[in-house]
């Protein structure tokens, strides 16, 4: 699914998987000294969080200070090696289930899972973290003010969870009603046979449930959650935490403070070293004021933002600058659905045509030249499931090919060109890379009527809302998307995006995009147990393949993170879930 | 202040010049304002800035022609570094690039046009609009004074950016959008003040003149009361126009004015706050641009109202050159 960062300078791309943690960094000697505890950590930042609510949260931003204060039954650990940080290893969980140990039976339908017995809330008094804290985490997910906003993850896989969420979505937004309803009703594949023991009962086996327990919507949720109207302000006011902070001051749009949670335990937590004593997230500030703010020494690092792409180059071999790949990528989709100009976007040949249009190196150029962007020839990244280089529309050094992508127009039965609408949000990069478009658009001969929106209409007035599509109010929009994990990700990557056969609201396969031949690929991927990690890979290459193919979007650049810390900022080791370094694992050098 | 007393003007010009010649040549109002501004350097300065802007935006696209650059025409190779970097002020391009390779200068001088559309048009319709409200209100007074008055009361308490930011996203931004948004901003601060002088301007005897030889109500508004309100509404059209090309700007900074690629100064502002740290030029022309234009429109706002003002200190001065 895709993620939100509130990009506002710049975005870049990877070159090489062995790229994955940071391209460039000189902090790596420095990060080797003898780690010792205390100090303030101090981040900056433009925005708020989305939600407070862990079950709700889906910024990146949100996720990275979540992280210092839920736990889940397994996740990422902080590491400079691609592969460890891309496996989720047991946070909450004593250990992964593996056929081996007895933890996936039944043909890899069956996962039980055994909890360490040392996690804490900080509740009065303490008290375990208990299996029943995550069968309600999961009975929580789709409560009707505040779901979780990848339901599909969890319907698609658990047995029983499709048919809960569609009754629990119905029920009275009123906090009795929804705790009468969790509190009365069972997920069928969900059990608690005991307080350190859960048990999941799967649809069909799959390669990547461990990676969708591991999203922070699956944190624990304590009892007293059920009190308060998720996601409000009593809500968020009762907030307890099994993590190694807690929330001290939360002021909207202003300020998050977290101190050390006195329940937690050090030993109970293998991925949190948490040596800082107090978080500072200082927000409503511009992306240009926290990088000087980093530079001066007044703020350790960034929250939601990234160094602007302009006070890069000025930063090269600046060991505090580091480089670092997030799996994203911006790209433009066709609206299938639109009826403009004979309905051309539904024409396999039209979209084809334009595949070749686009200048992608001066897109990537525009995202902070080659050592941020790269142009981008498929939706798959280096470091996701089932990468493989190939390009179906090459131009010569990815600058694009306007007159032949005239020629396939007069092909197609448009030999005067056409008129498009291009939409785009009116935020970060994306007005630069429409503009950049509209002039490689205009060089093949389609006169193009770009359309501003800001994100919050870009979002639910238009691509979300398939009434648009139907009418027409655009024909290409421009999106950025980041994979909710890493590794076996299929999931979050290309099957949202072709999922033709699920179109409708909140769809995120916003142009409707829906082959037979990628949705058979996408179910075969999805059913493979891990074991055939191989095979699941193949598949995954071949629905990027097809997906490309049919042309049902253009790859514009896939593109990096820039960050910069404090110079006494150490172990400031990057987590592509959160586009960010991770908080509860940095130590300051004169803390 | 006030043109109905021309005599007390007259008196004054009586005063300071009284062996000029053996007869008085009376001067209306409209011709002393005139000589005033004549004789103002400041007016005479503005005015010429106002000129040569005028004069460049008209011939934008000659400048553009002879340098070759386009306003939209991106030079992604010459106009940025391969970092993306626009390239500085030159001898290929004057005024640098900006974030896509474009001519700096070039979108400058198409941005002109845009601000003086915009300012002229959307001032002209917001005095159109107050004028003809205000006259109404003032003339009829009672039921529809209060109806009248009280519209520009909300008009003038919305929180216009709000209420702009609602309208572009019902309608979608575009120039006309600007425009429109911008005049119904703008014009209940002209009513206003029509309407106070009307209010005055009604109760004069050659009002109740025209009333009793049967002329309509029409007539003794627009003939007989309107030329007396001409000069304190031309005053405040000429501070209207900056504020205009301003809320322009603000709007197109915001991203919900003129769609890009049109080069407006606005547009170019928003673009270059990235970039102020590294490219100069790219924020100080576009906004430079606008500093001189709008201070150039509010001088001769300034200097048009002190002509007008028949107690102003510079109503003798003038008359004595």
């Amino acid at each position: 699914m895709p993620r939100y960062r509130r990009w506002t300078a710049g975005i870049a791309a990877l070159t090489a998987f062995g790229l994955l943690v940071t391209a460039c960094t000189g902090k790596s000697s420095s990060s080797s000294a003898t780690p010792h505890a205390g100090g303030t950590l101090t981040l900056g930042g433009v925005g708020d969080i989305d939600f407070m609510d862990p079950t709700a949260g889906y910024n990146t931003d949100t996720h990275t200070e979540e992280r210092a204060w839920t736990r889940q039954l397994f996740s990422y650990p902080a590491s400079k090696d691609a592969k460890t940080v891309s496996t989720p290893v047991g946070d909450v969980a004593s250990e992964v289930p593996t056929e081996a140990n007895g933890g996936i039976t039944d043909g890899g339908n069956t996962y039980t899972i055994h909890l360490r017995g040392d996690v804490m809330w900080n509740s009065s008094p303490a008290r375990a973290v208990t299996a029943a804290d995550f069968v309600r985490s999961f009975k929580r997910m789709c409560n009707p003010v505040a779901p979780v906003g990848a339901t599909s993850y969890f319907t698609t896989t658990i047995k029983g969870m499709a048919a809960y969420c569609r009754a629990e979505s119905k029920i009275p937004g009123t906090a009795t009603a929804m705790a009468n309803y969790i509190n009365g009703n069972e997920i069928a594949g969900v059990s608690a046979p005991d307080a350190k023991t859960i048990v999941f009962h799967l649809t069909h086996s799959t390669s990547d449930f461990l990676d969708i327990i591991a999203e922070p919507f699956a944190s624990a949720v304590p009892v007293e959650y059920l009190k308060y109207v998720p996601n409000s302000p009593e809500f968020d006011a009762h907030l307890l935490s099994d993590g190694p902070y807690q929330i001290s001051k939360y002021t909207p749009g202003t300020q998050i403070v977290l101190d050390r949670n006195p329940a937690w335990k050090a030993s109970s937590d293998p991925i949190r070293k948490a040596y800082v004593d107090k978080i500072i997230i200082n927000q409503g500030q511009t992306p240009q004021a926290v990088q000087q703010q980093i530079q001066a020494g007044t703020t350790d690092m960034g929250w939601d933002v990234v160094v602007p792409t302009p006070d890069i180059p000025g930063l090269t071999g600046d060991p505090n600058l580091s480089v670092n790949s997030s799996g994203a990528v911006s790209y433009a989709v066709f609206n299938q659905q639109s009826p403009n100009q004979n309905a051309a976007m539904k024409n396999p040949k039209v979209r084809q045509a334009l595949e070749y249009a686009i200048d992608k190196t001066a897109i990537a150029q525009a995202l902070g030249g080659s050592k941020i962007a790269t142009p981008a020839s498929q939706i798959l990244t280096p470091i996701d499931i089932g990468y493989k280089p190939f390009s179906t529309y090459p131009t010569p050094g990815d600058k694009g090919d306007p007159q032949k992508a005239k020629q396939l127009l007069a092909a197609a039965g448009y030999p005067n060109g056409l008129t498009l609408k291009v939409l785009f949000p009116n935020t970060s990069q994306s007005p630069k890379i429409a503009e950049l478009m509209q002039a490689d658009l205009e060089a093949a001969g389609v006169k193009v009527q770009l359309i501003s929106a800001t994100q919050t209409d870009f979002t639910v007035r238009y691509i979300s809302d398939p009434v648009s599509g139907q009418r027409g109010l655009w024909d290409i929009a421009l999106l950025y998307w980041v994979p909710d994990w890493f590794g076996i990700n299929g999931r979050s990557v290309l099957q949202p995006m072709t999922d033709g056969t699920n179109y409708g609201p909140n769809s995120v396969d916003y142009g409707d995009y829906n082959s037979p031949i990628t949705n058979g690929l996408v179910q075969q991927a999805l059913a493979l147990p891990s074991s055939q990690a191989d095979k699941v890979a193949e598949l995954w290459h071949q629905v990027s393949v097809q997906t490309m193919a049919d042309a049902a979007l253009i790859p514009l650049a896939t593109v990096d993170v820039p960050l910069y810390t404090s110079s006494r900022l150490m172990n400031a080791v990057y987590l592509p879930i959160n586009e960010n370094f991770d908080i509860t694992n940095v130590w300051l050098k004169n803390g | 202040m006030t043109l109905t007393p021309p005599a007390t003007v007259e008196a004054a010009a009586v005063r300071v010049e009284p062996a000029a010649a053996d007869t008085i040549e009376g001067r209306s109002p409209w011709q002393l304002a005139f000589v005033r501004l004549r004789h103002d350097r400041v007016a005479v300065g503005s005015s010429a800035v106002i000129c040569i802007i005028v004069l460049l935006a008209v011939f934008a696209p000659v400048v553009a022609h002879l340098l070759g650059h386009g306003p939209n025409q991106q030079f992604r190779t010459t106009g940025l570094s391969a970092e993306g970097i626009p390239v500085g002020p030159g001898s290929t391009f004057l005024f640098g690039t900006d974030d896509l390779g474009r001519d700096v200068l070039v979108r400058v001088l198409y941005g002109a046009r845009i601000s003086l559309l915009v300012g002229v048009v959307a001032s002209g319709l917001a005095v159109v609009l107050g004028v003809i409200i205000g006259l109404a209100a003032g003339y009829f007074s009672g039921a529809v004074d209060t109806v009248l008055s009280r519209f520009m009361d909300v008009v003038l308490s919305l929180p216009y950016l709000i209420f702009a930011i609602a309208l572009v996203s019902l309608l979608g931004p575009s120039l006309m959008v600007s425009v429109a948004v911008i005049a119904f901003f703008s014009w209940a601060s002209v009513g206003r003040i029509v309407r106070g002088q009307v209010l005055s301007i009604k109760e004069k005897e050659f009002v109740e003149a025209a009333r009793s030889v049967g002329a309509g109500h029409l007539r003794i508004m627009f003939v007989d009361i309107l030329p007396n309100v001409l000069a304190p509404t031309i005053v405040y059209a000429t501070m209207l126009i900056p504020l205009s090309i301003v809320f322009e700007s603000t709007l197109s900074f915001l991203g919900i004015g003129v769609l890009p690629p049109t080069a407006t100064w606005g547009n170019m502002l928003s673009e270059s706050i990235a970039y102020y740290r590294v490219a100069w030029w790219f924020v100080a022309f576009p906004g430079l641009a606008l500093l001189i234009t709008t201070m150039a429109f509010n001088l001769l706002g300034d200097c048009v109202r002190d002509a007008f003002d028949p107690r102003g200190n510079r109503l003798f001065v003038a008359v004595e050159d």
